[in-house]
């Protein structure tokens, strides 16, 4: 007699919506020795399918491996910027002519027409600002330098004025010494020098090989007085790819008529807001705008640190959501990819569930031995995403050179995640698999 | 109603006044009463099962005979408590399975019966000893419990050589001695097997026959169904299935 047709009664229906907390109510009475039988028969079987285990991990692997990259190359970059402008502190502002970003094509013509900041300038808030400490000037040119045939490019050539610059910028000697105020103000053709010098012109020798030796900057010949302690380098930019000059030589050499860059820094933080609203006023007077004039453009721009450090807020965050987004989508595809392979599993092992149905398993150990195979899956593809994702950050912090932070909770986050996918994408297929009729289910080939 | 009900003694009558309301017969290790199976083929209904009782004693061997079609197959799935009947009472030792759920019909197959299936029905990536301890594993037996008592049962059948072989580098008779250990190894109130040497061929479907008998003569109750004349007459009693209801149940030795 065939059973081709459907039973004419039964007395309870096992439904998905059922099936859940029954499973969550009986989670205490699951036996040990059927959940291991769970783990091998899973292991067992991913390992005779290969492939297609691997094609299933694929989804899951992207999605982890770019949540793992990204948060510790995030975590590695901010603890370089952390550390980097610790360094000058948030003792500093300046007063510039144009900000450091600039947001559109409107605001650079705005600040083109700007008057530009001058020596005066500096001379006025040095005078008049009674809660600022010490008041430097810079003013920077990109140069090539060369000594005998050696030659080194794009560098940054520093005219500062007066010597606190030096202690403004966080910089100190290592070798031989800064110039001395005369020979400052006598713009003599001297300069104090980055460790990328020693690098880039003199074949990495040693600091004191490099005092007294004459460079050239575009064309210009300067004596090296002093070679400077190493700063490293911030998202693979050197810091130490600089030669300070005197404000006075650089003016000879450069001119006068380029904007500088005024540096004010205060004792202790506590003392910016009161120093910045001084110096603002200092400056809206000399712009001709009065202390609460509502004006469209002050003439000049007034920065912190912060400025770079919200800049900096803002991309990473962006990063993280863009990321959040991709591993998200990879997630999703994944688990879809998982339950459409669970959902091949189960009919493929129609026959084994009927066997196993036969012998005395029940509903939930089906369910269970089809929801670890699930969670194998995925937590391993969790796993090998974490160590990928570890490896990328590695790689590219090693090219761009900052610290790598691996960090545990990162890796158990990647894992556990992708184990609830595998709980969630497995459901459904391990459902399917349970209430199977075991003498259907026995007849399957 | 079945002639069951007018066998009762008094005394029993008095101490189990139930069974005879449910027309069971406690000292039999099945109890069958009236049991009809139904089955809904688009608007017809099919009875593939009308009416059918009879009674098994503990430690009877008994072939189940029938061309196909006779409804022997659901016969079979009930006894074996892969399902259950539309109408009537199904006693097997002393519990009454014809209610039950699914887990707890998965729990009655686990402890009480023995499946021994003609195509073997193995796991293939599993070893004999594996196999073996299945039903164990399901039972919740421990670790090394599970082990002796899976490796007594290959001894029953006279596997212990071949433990640690999987089922594709045994021979179609040693696959079957595997299946019937394990159908042996929780010790269940019946050993059912479904054409159980109709993949084998005549000489080692002889060895598995003397299998039967010799574990029939431990004090196995042993039912065998089959459409085989030969082999049905191994039994001490045959009952033949037409057309859903019992054509015949005689006692051959």
């Amino acid at each position: 007699m065939e059973r081709s047709g459907e039973h004419d009664s039964k007395p309870q229906r096992y439904t998905f919506a059922r099936a859940v907390p029954a499973l969550i109510k009986s989670l205490p009475l699951f036996r040990l020795a059927a959940i291991w039988e769970a783990f091998r028969v899973a292991t067992g079987s991913l390992r005779a399918n290969k492939l297609r285990t691997a094609l299933t991990l694929m989804g899951i692997i992207v999605g982890v491996t770019a949540v793992i990259a990204v948060v510790t190359i995030i975590k590695g970059l901010d603890q370089t910027v952390a550390q980097t402008f610790s360094s000058q502190g948030s003792t500093v502002f300046t007063i510039s002519k144009n900000p450091q970003i600039i947001k559109s094509r409107e605001e650079f013509i705005k600040f083109n027409r700007r008057k530009d900041v001058t020596h005066d300038d500096a001379e006025t808030i040095g005078r008049l600002c009674t809660a600022c400490w010490r008041v430097g000037i810079a003013a920077n040119a990109i140069e090539t330098v060369k000594y005998q045939d050696q030659k080194a490019e794009n560098v940054r050539i520093r005219g500062v004025e007066p010597l606190t610059m030096f202690d403004i910028d966080g910089v100190s000697i290592d070798a031989g010494r800064v110039w001395t105020d005369s020979e400052g103000a006598a713009g003599r053709d001297i300069c104090v020098v980055g460790t990328d010098m020693l690098k880039n012109l003199f074949g990495d020798a040693p600091a004191d090989r490099a005092v007294g030796q004459e460079i050239r900057i575009n064309g210009r010949p300067y004596t090296i007085l002093g070679v400077l302690e190493p700063l490293g380098s911030i998202f693979g930019f050197s810091r130490d790819n600089v030669i300070y000059i005197p404000y006075s030589t650089y003016q000879k050499a450069y001119g006068a008529r380029r904007s500088l860059v005024v540096f004010i820094q205060v004792p202790a933080a506590e003392q910016l807001e009161a120093a910045e609203d001084q110096v603002r006023t200092v400056m809206r007077t000399r712009r001709g705008i009065g202390t609460n004039d509502k004006v469209d453009d002050e003439g000049f721009a007034l920065e912190t640190q912060d400025v770079f450090l919200n800049l900096y807020g803002a991309a990473t965050s962006n990063i993280y959501i863009v990321t959040i987004g991709v591993a998200a989508i990879s997630l999703v595809v994944g688990g879809i990819v998982v339950m459409n392979i669970m959902l091949v599993s189960v009919t493929e092992r129609t026959k084994e569930i009927g066997i196993r149905k036969a012998i005395g398993a029940r509903r939930k150990d089906i369910l269970t031995q089809f929801l670890i195979e699930a969670v194998v899956v995925t937590a391993l593809g969790g796993a090998i995403g974490v160590g990928t994702g570890f490896g990328l950050a590695y790689v590219i912090s090693a090219l761009i050179g900052f610290p790598l932070l691996v960090s545990v909770a990162s890796a158990v986050l990647g894992v556990g995640v992708s184990s609830i996918v595998g709980i969630i994408s497995g459901l459904w297929p391990a459902w399917r698999a349970a209430k199977l009729d075991p003498i259907e289910a026995l007849r399957a080939e | 109603m079945s002639d069951a009900t007018l066998t009762l003694s008094p005394t029993e009558n008095v101490i189990r006044p139930q069974t005879q309301v449910d027309g069971h017969d406690p000292s039999s290790m099945i109890s069958m009463r009236d049991i009809w199976k139904t089955y809904q083929m688009g608007t017809e209904k099919v009875h593939a099962l009308h009416g059918v009782s009879f009674d098994i004693p503990r430690g009877e061997y008994i072939a189940i005979i029938g061309p196909s079609g006779s409804g022997k197959s659901t016969l079979m799935n009930l006894i074996g408590c892969l399902d259950t009947p539309t109408q009537g009472q199904y006693w097997l030792n002393g519990k009454n399975v014809s209610e039950m759920d699914d887990d707890e019909l998965a729990r009655i197959r686990n402890q009480e019966v023995g499946f021994v299936f003609q195509t073997f029905n193995l796991l293939a990536r599993a070893t004999a000893l594996h196999n073996v301890e299945l039903p164990l594993i399901y039972g919740g037996v421990g670790s090394t419990q599970r082990h002796e008592m899976a490796k007594q049962a290959l001894k029953a059948v006279d596997l212990t050589e071949r433990m640690t072989h999987k089922p594709n580098e045994l021979s179609g008779g040693q696959r079957q001695r595997v299946a019937i250990a394990r159908a042996l190894v929780n010790h269940p109130s019946i050993l059912l097997a479904d054409e159980p040497t109709g993949a084998l061929d005549s000489h080692t479907s002889m060895e598995i026959m003397d299998l039967f008998e010799r574990l029939h003569s431990e004090g196995n109750t042993i039912i065998v169904v089959t459409h085989e004349h030969d082999i049905a007459e191994r039994a001490h009693r045959v009952i033949s299935i037409r057309d859903g209801q019992i054509e015949k149940d005689e006692r051959i030795r």
